[in-house]
């Protein structure tokens, strides 16, 4: 293991000593320098790892093993083992395909959405936001390719010229938008994502001694020498990259919420769906966010850059999103009443008051009326409360898929089909698997990258030269 | 933490003019010669005009509302670029009572135009018991009281807003932490704003706009009010401040090209966010084509409204998106000021095809009275609005964000 070089350098080098005035609270707390906080980045990937985290990925890795298990066996028996019937022909799968994509909304929307609208905040956050980004939503690929039964013929999504006819995908149906939808994310999302790191791993690479760590990293960084044309041109891709991610964070999930709102089952046919699926994705991104932050913070030692500020900001967003679901909600059901449409009324009252009430309110208390203690900056403050917050709005936006899928099926035109929905056990195994995987790769993120980007960081501590003499009236360019 | 802002590089004037006595005197002809005309037309063609004034005072109230919306959403997110022309908002924000009175007169004149009974009970084959809400809802006093609850509450969060800042100026300026104190409670105050306007103005939009078809309906139509709202309210903030900061004017020296260029940035994302729900409305209703649903687009799309329809996309996205996207034009005052004046024609065609076809009928008209009616509009917005300026100082100096507002960066 590559030990990092102490660098001591006389007090005038290491540190620029212009610090003007600021309204605005510091992003970084303990009056650090910038070789502290390169030093306090890095510490966790040049030591061996801690009991803990062996701890962590030895209960993922046996959710994962859980999983991999049961869809071994689902795909070898068939979808049979799924609790599907004639009626709800869609239920615990697509849930957790959806659940999955929203957790990755927030990771684009704060490395991309947020740097256009200079939220400097988010320099603590956005390098782990992204990395949950990529691994949801692998985990969210996952769940239409185990739905195939036959995962190996997954290629045939892609449309190409072939011998199967020829037979084309049907361009028309948002399910082959959602395929096209999320693989550009993906793709965005990693280059997005690895760009970001760029001048972290050249750090890393300046930090190693020569081995192993020093020539990957020195590979990847793709020979960053810190020169300010390098710093101009990553710079303009960034921005450039942050302007072709945004339309992304509304896209995807408005795509998703497609499969449904195109269809003509009450429940599911509204056009409020797509905003309202993309407010909804934030708000549950956000909550994942700060479920892992709140835990790395701790572990990892990194108070002091994720800050009670950080997590008050985003709390703040959560709140926002929250409301905005919740009015979602509220306009679905006042529409159902104003249509006059007796079964988009049928499938609203079923929700509320029908065999799967239960899920419906848990939705409601945990996305709406719960998050409302969110308004209060006592709560804020409170980081337990709000971890135990932001794990509540997970479970209740899990929920919120699952009402607008299930409940919507399950009592049909036809009241002889209608059916109940139990999940089995292959899929409760699955969906723990889903998890495994999620935190197994976070975890080992944690080791291979710097969870927090430096050389952002770095930009927004209030280090600067004097601006130079600006005209408060500049002409037109 | 604690040290005074960033001080203003230049000594600033501090006494500017609005507008030139010519200005003035052709707004008071604009405003006193459409209403006339549109008071004469009311003998001749009373639906027409109705529609006319309904346009315009959703506009005007739209606008004014819109003011307080910037006001409120650059409050909770701790913005400090706009406090420099943070007068411009909250003047549109102080006519909220005056536009809301207006709508309010407007509505009153033909309450029975959105009536149930003028659509002689469910349609046949469905169960009449399903409408019960919608009759409900409907009936004239209970929504015309409905239409009064909205505004009064528009009106007192918006002038509150607009108060709250006016007493910042009466600070001494060597106080930071007090009016770092006042601040706070313009952010508890817009937080406020932003929950009874999300439910006020989804309904009110539903009450006043999509309610003049009784049997359409859409769940995004709040949305979709919102998104247009805020892109007028962008463009005409544009417009008065590049017509302020010519020399001599009332916002010369504080109005930076910084600013024009953010501003061009929300223009351009709030272009591309109407568009995305224009057509994620569409789509879902053409894609499912139920008829209880695609009677609305049918009414607009098929037939002559068509190429209006295809106009509103034109201006309101198109044009802006193609025109701003590169980063001069957004710093140009030529260009932003010619973009902003055709989305806010752009906003009027949208809202003529949201009105018209439901009211006047199949056919397009753009005649004297619709002439008539935009010039009252320009007239009576830019008198009121130019009037409104003039009461308080032309830059919230002691806000603690305003050296901030002076010196940052755009990139």
């Amino acid at each position: 293991m590559a030990k990092p070089l102490d660098t001591k350098l006389p007090t005038p080098l290491r540190e620029p000593q212009i610090r003007p005035p600021q309204i605005r609270p510091p992003l970084v707390e303990g009056d650090k320098s910038l070789g502290d906080v390169t030093r306090d980045i890095c510490k966790p990937l040049e030591a061996t790892p801690t009991g803990l985290w062996y701890a962590a990925l030895c209960v993922s890795l046996t959710a994962l093993i859980l999983g991999v298990t049961a869809v071994t066996y689902q795909i070898a028996t068939g979808i049979g083992t799924w609790g599907l019937n004639k009626t709800v022909g869609w239920a615990f799968d697509i849930t957790n395909f959806v659940f999955w994509v929203g957790i990755g909304h927030a990771g684009t929307l704060i490395s991309a959405v947020l740097f256009l609208f200079r939220q400097r905040w988010r320099t603590a956050v956005n390098r782990s936001a992204e990395a949950m980004t990529l691994f949801a939503v692998m985990c969210a690929g996952l769940f239409p390719l185990i739905h195939m039964g036959r995962p190996w013929l997954a290629f045939w999504m892609a449309p190409y010229p072939n011998t199967r006819g020829p037979l084309w995908v049907n361009f028309k149906s948002p399910l082959l938008w959602d395929v096209f939808a999320i693989s550009t994310y993906l793709m965005i999302s990693a280059v997005f994502w690895y760009i970001g790191l760029l001048p972290d791993l050249a750090t890393i690479r300046d930090r190693s001694l020569p081995g192993l760590r020093k020539k990957l990293t020195g590979l990847l960084c793709l020979g960053w020498n810190g020169s300010a044309r390098t710093w101009h041109r990553y710079e303009t891709v960034y921005l450039l990259l942050a302007g072709l991610a945004t339309p992304l964070v509304f896209s995807v999930h408005s795509i998703v919420s497609m499969d449904f709102a195109t269809g003509v089952i009450p429940g599911w046919h509204t056009t409020i769906f797509p905003p309202y699926f993309v407010a909804g994705a934030i708000f549950s991104g956000l909550a994942m966010v700060l479920t892992l932050m709140l835990v790395a913070r701790k572990t990892m030692r990194l108070e002091q850059y994720i800050t009670p500020l950080h997590i008050d900001r985003m709390c703040r967003l959560m709140l926002a999103m929250g409301s905005i679901v919740g009015l979602a909600y509220a306009t679905e059901f006042f529409m159902a009443a104003y249509s006059g449409n007796p079964y988009e009324q049928f499938v609203f009252k079923n929700r509320a008051l029908g065999p799967m009430r239960w899920a419906y309110w848990t939705m409601v208390c945990c996305n709406v009326v719960i998050p409302q203690l969110l308004w209060f900056r006592a709560v804020r403050s409170k980081l337990a409360l709000v971890f135990v917050l932001s794990i509540v709005v997970n479970i209740g936006m899990w929920f919120e898929r699952f009402v607008i899928i299930v409940t919507s099926l399950h009592r049909d035109f036809l009241p002889s089909s209608w059916a109940h929905y139990t999940p089995t056990i292959v899929e409760v195994a699955t969906l723990v698997g889903s998890f495994g995987l999620f935190f197994t790769c976070f975890l080992l993120f944690c080791r291979v990258a710097p969870v927090i980007a430096m050389a952002e960081v770095k930009g927004v501590m209030g280090f600067r030269r004097p601006a130079p003499e600006r005209d408060t009236q500049e002409t037109a360019a | 933490m604690n040290s005074p802002p960033h001080p203003p590089r230049q000594a600033l004037p501090t006494h500017g003019t609005t507008l030139t006595p010519q200005a003035f005197r052709t707004l008071q002809a604009m405003a006193l010669g459409g209403l006339l005309v549109l008071v004469l037309g009311w003998f001749y063609s009373p639906l027409r005009i109705w529609s006319n004034l309904l346009v315009v005072a959703y506009y005007l109230v739209t606008l004014a509302l819109g003011g307080a919306l910037f006001l409120a959403l650059t409050y909770v997110t701790g913005a400090g670029w706009h406090v420099a022309f943070r007068r411009i908002p909250e003047a549109m924000a102080s006519l909220v009572p005056k536009t809301g009175i207006a709508i309010l007169v407007v509505l009153a004149l033909r309450m029975n135009q959105y009536g149930w009974q003028l659509h002689a009970g469910a349609p046949e084959g469905t169960d009449a018991g399903t409408y019960w809400f919608k009759q409900l809802w409907l009936d004239p006093p209970f929504w015309m009281a409905r239409a009064a609850i909205y505004v009064l509450l528009w009106s007192v969060l918006a002038l509150s807003l607009v108060a709250f800042s006016r007493r910042q100026d009466r600070l001494n300026p060597q106080e930071l932490p007090r009016a770092i104190g006042s601040m706070k409670w313009s952010v508890r105050l817009s937080a406020l704003f932003l929950v009874v306007y999300s439910i006020t103005f989804s309904l009110a939009s539903v009450d006043w706009i999509m309610a003049l078809e009784p049997m359409w309906f859409s769940t995004m139509w709040g949305v979709y009010q919102f998104a247009g709202m805020i892109q007028a309210t962008l463009a005409a903030i544009v417009i008065v401040g590049l017509l302020l900061r010519r020399p001599g004017r009332l916002l010369y020296g504080i109005f930076r090209t910084d600013h024009l260029h953010d501003l061009g940035k929300l223009l351009l994302g709030f272009s591309c966010f109407w568009m995305y729900i224009w057509f994620s409305q569409f789509m879902l209703i053409w894609y499912t084509n139920i008829p209880e649903e695609t009677s609305y687009y049918i009414a607009r799309m098929h037939g002559p409204w068509g190429p209006v329809v295809l106009v509103s996309v034109l201006l309101n996205w198109i044009i802006p998106f193609f025109v701003l996207l590169p980063k001069p034009c957004k710093r140009s005052e030529h260009v932003m000021m010619k973009v902003a004046v055709v989305v806010l024609i752009g906003r009027w065609v949208d809202l003529t095809v949201m009105v018209f076809p439901s009211t006047v009928g199949k056919l397009p008209v753009l005649g004297i009275w619709e002439i008539s009616g935009a010039c009252c509009m320009i007239g009576i917005f830019g008198l009121l609005f130019f009037k409104a300026l003039t009461k308080s100082a032309p830059a919230p100096k002691n806000d603690p964000y305003y050296g901030e507002s002076l010196s940052y960066h755009c990139s």
